[in-house]
């Protein structure tokens, strides 16, 4: 009878402290030396910050490049990866501006120009450290099979016509990645965007919407598109990169550039830094990362996820994301988003 | 390929050596994971993908959905023993399994959730093997209009939720309407009663509220209570089942497998929302409802059975079309693309021993579960032996770790215990809490269902009823809420007629 009784303590001990354990490691000790000399190195351990729950996009890239990192040897200390999910990434990069360490590094992509223009965190990309963007990502719009239209010309001239005849559907709200790439390509069609109908669908129903025809057109991404698009059911008419692609299926995607509208959106994703970050420690990183971007163990991963190369280093990076912000804020007040 | 020549070819990758092994790891694992609370089996998942790294794809998905399955049977104890659920689908496991644990039944009532776990797990996974590919048309057919008239339907039930008094129980969901708009509204990326908080932006995790309202809420009137004993407890741990009790049970496994299972094979529904479907079915089918909510047996073979089966569920959109019908299943997906294997509608033609190999080590992995489980009952009932004090704080702790560790953010202990307040304040003033929280789950996915529909159909509401689905389900509803009322006045002037007479 006791026994039993200290067994079943003992099991409830454990399952606890798998709990706690599973919450409170990887809680990096920031605070180290930062130098005054002109090298840093990293004597902690170093966190990187995935603002978001696990198994999404940004997860998906901190958890890589750190297990990548730490398989080169291009970064000897150990690298944890924490998810602070909330407020669409304003939680997490509330909290790096607190830790403000340069062991404290965070994951983003297009949502920290969006989010602070949504008005929906008080921090954007102005008030971090951007070391430097690794990879990139495009946008697809797809139809049915056998829908009418079988480029982006005519779905927009449909569109100019009637906009009240066809709905669009992504996984975001307005104002968020899937709406805003496609409202930039239609604008540049010289479609009314404040016109365009619509619909978002956070719980994985778009495409089955776009499927049984409940909705005309899929704004998401290359890679949600290709399966669907061997197997028949769907078409791509096209897509936001700059130029067209390479890969299986992908390489026939049309851009929106080759039929003769001007324009593109890329989904870039990227670390960032604490606030001022200290030159040496920013050198470092920016180093770092060249390297794991030039390493053929990370094409390996970029191959695997259908992600394209995109490096930039921090002062490149910088303008780039000035520009970038500038003309989602156009896009943004047009449609009476911005806040 | 035809099914048998298929499924052997699944066999053979689940019954080698690594097949056998890493279904067994992965069904352990899940187990552990489903008993604590917080800790949910996509979190558990996304971790294993770097481990899952260079594995062979087949192992690697059958490890992940192992976990996945797994966790739902782990669920049910915490929620029997202590009214705390420790995953979202377990919650109506609480309705009688708390008090049949109270009344000193706890070994039976989990005995019934791992029968039922297997029963809805098995079943189905048979449905998975014949006609995934057929059931895959199933899984496209709801659109927005009739994902809205589903979850009116299950609205509807808010009635059979309630013990005594419907209005209450009206105002209880009607205020679970509300906290489910908290956060920033999807259609419009509108920020609505977030008070400026980041950390409300995302709404509220429904787990806070189970836990707050349930395990919290019980927890406080235990201690204001002084309520020293439960009733009998020196035959805590036995899980004999009678041969009444297993006539009883069978046929509501029977149903609640094909139901749950169909649920589940609708992208987004998943095994909350099966797991209430199939509590409240079951009771509007009984002939005793008046049982439901007090220990019957049924209440906790219902849901149990049914989230179990709506999880295997969830793998026809995914194997066969490459849709993820929910949150775990979209994680897995991911894994699979590490993995070299694009998941899609030849996934099948192009990966048989992937697309078989899961769904024969769903058979072996249901067998070890139950296994596993059932003699790790009387060892787990004991911990209703604990003295009363040490249970309670034990509850707490529990609670406290399975919030903290949903987004390790203390804002959301403030909010644990503010719904452990209201909860008390409801147990004092009669409010059930079931169909606040029923109201909260489908709440959301209904007000955007109703929007999205609008916004397809430029404002006209006839939308929802030109779909045959949908306009069929509204009728439902509609019967759903009248017919009881109908029932309650023939009663109610019955009895008039009676006492004039």
């Amino acid at each position: 009878m006791k026994k039993l009784l200290s067994v079943s303590v003992l099991i409830f001990l454990m399952v606890f402290a798998a709990a706690c354990s599973s919450g409170g490691d990887k809680e990096a000790s920031g605070s180290g030396d930062e130098g005054e000399g002109s090298s840093w190195t990293p004597e902690n351990s170093i966190e990187i910050v995935a603002p978001s729950g696990a198994g999404g996009g940004w997860d998906t890239t901190a958890r890589m490049a750190a297990k990548m990192f730490g398989e080169t040897g291009i970064i000897e200390q150990d690298i944890g990866v924490v998810n602070k999910p909330g407020g669409g990434g304003a939680v997490g990069w509330a909290y790096i501006k607190e830790r403000n360490s340069p062991y404290n590094l965070f994951v983003s992509s297009p949502p920290i120009l969006l989010v602070p223009l949504n008005g929906q965190s008080q921090y954007g990309h102005e008030d971090f450290t951007p070391i430097s963007n690794l990879i990139a990502d495009y946008g697809a719009f797809a139809v049915k099979a056998d829908a009418k239209w079988d480029n982006l010309n005519e779905l927009f001239e449909d569109m100019k016509k009637d906009p009240s005849s066809i709905t669009v559907v992504g996984a975001s709200s307005p104002g968020s990645m899937d709406h805003i790439q496609f409202v930039k390509i239609a604008k540049a069609a010289g479609v009314d965007i404040t016109k365009i109908k619509y619909v978002s669908d956070q719980d994985g129903g778009a495409l089955t919407s776009l499927l049984n025809g409940s909705v005309d057109v899929y704004s998401t991404g290359i890679a949600e598109t290709v399966e669907q698009v061997k197997a028949g059911k769907i078409k791509v008419l096209g897509i936001t990169a700059e130029e067209r692609l390479e890969g299986d299926v992908i390489s026939d995607f049309q851009t929106a550039k080759e039929q003769g509208i001007d324009a593109s959106f890329v989904n870039w994703r990227g670390f960032f830094g604490p606030p001022d970050m200290d030159e040496a420690a920013l050198k470092f990183y920016e180093e770092k990362f060249k390297a794991l971007s030039e390493s053929s163990e990370f094409a390996e991963i970029r191959n695997k996820y259908g992600w394209n190369e995109m490096y930039m280093n921090s002062q490149e990076y910088k303008e780039f994301l000035d520009k970038e912000k500038a003309d989602i804020k156009g896009l943004l007040e047009e449609l009476g988003l911005a806040k | 390929m035809d099914v048998f020549q298929g499924l052997a070819q699944g066999f053979q990758v689940a019954l080698s050596l690594d097949g056998i092994l890493f279904v067994l790891i992965g069904v352990s694992v899940g187990t552990v994971i489903g008993m604590i609370p917080g800790l949910g089996p996509i979190t558990a998942i996304a971790v294993m993908i770097p481990i899952t790294y260079g594995m062979d794809p087949a192992i690697a998905l059958l490890l992940m959905a192992g976990v996945y399955y797994g966790a739902a049977y782990g669920g049910a104890a915490s929620s029997i023993l202590l009214n705390a659920p420790g995953v979202s689908e377990a919650v109506a496991t609480t309705f009688d399994g708390y008090p049949m644990a109270k009344q000193g039944k706890a070994g039976k009532a989990l005995a019934v959730a791992a029968i039922g776990s297997f029963v809805g797990g098995t079943i189905s996974v048979v449905f998975l093997t014949f006609f995934a590919p057929l059931l895959s048309k199933v899984a496209v057919s709801f659109g927005p209009p009739e994902y809205f008239a589903l979850m009116l339907l299950g609205l509807t039930a808010i009635a059979s939720l309630s013990e005594g008094s419907t209005i209450k129980a009206l105002i209880s969901g009607v205020i679970g309407l509300m906290i489910a708009t908290i956060g920033i509204d999807a259609q419009t990326g509108t920020l609505r009663f977030t008070f400026g908080s980041p950390h409300l932006m995302e709404g509220i995790d429904f787990l806070v509220i189970a836990l707050g309202l349930f395990a919290l809420a019980e927890v406080t009137s235990l201690i204001l209570g002084r309520k020293n004993k439960m009733d009998d407890m020196h035959n805590v741990g036995s899980l004999r089942l009678t041969k009444e009790e297993y006539k009883e049970m069978g046929p509501t496994m029977g149903r609640q497998s094909v139901l749950g299972f169909l649920v589940g094979v609708l992208p987004g529904a998943g095994g909350t929302i099966s797991s209430f479907l199939g509590y409240i079915s079951e009771k509007k089918l009984s002939k005793k409802p008046e049982e439901f909510g007090k220990g019957s047996i049924k209440g906790v073979a219902a849901p149990e059975t049914a989230n179990n089966a709506a999880n295997n569920g969830a793998f026809v959109p995914l194997l066969s079309l490459g849709i993820p019908g929910s949150g775990t299943t979209a994680v897995m997906l991911g894994a699979l693309i590490v993995l070299g294997i694009q998941p899609g509608p030849l996934l099948m033609t192009d990966h048989p021993d992937v697309f078989w190999g899961v769904i024969a080590s769903m058979y072996i992995g249901n067998v070890f579960l139950l296994i596993l489980n059932l003699p790790l009952i009387p060892y787990l009932s004991r911990i209703l032996l604990v003295p009363r004090p040490l249970l309670i704080s034990l509850v707490i702790v529990f609670c406290v770790i399975g919030v903290y560790a949903i987004s390790f953010s203390t804002f959301d202990l403030y909010l644990l215990l503010a719904f452990g307040i209201i909860g008390y304040l409801m147990r004092l003033l009669n409010f059930p809490a079931a169909p606040l929280l029923l109201a909260f789950i489908l709440g959301g996915m209904m007000e955007q269902a109703f929007r999205q529909s609008l916004t397809i159909s430029n404002g006209s509401l006839s939308i929802f009823v030109t779909s045959p689905i949908a306009g069929t389900m509204l009728l439902l509803a509609i019967l759903s809420f009248i017919v009881p009322l109908i029932k309650n006045r023939k009663a109610a002037g019955k009895e008039n007629i009676d006492k004039s007479a």
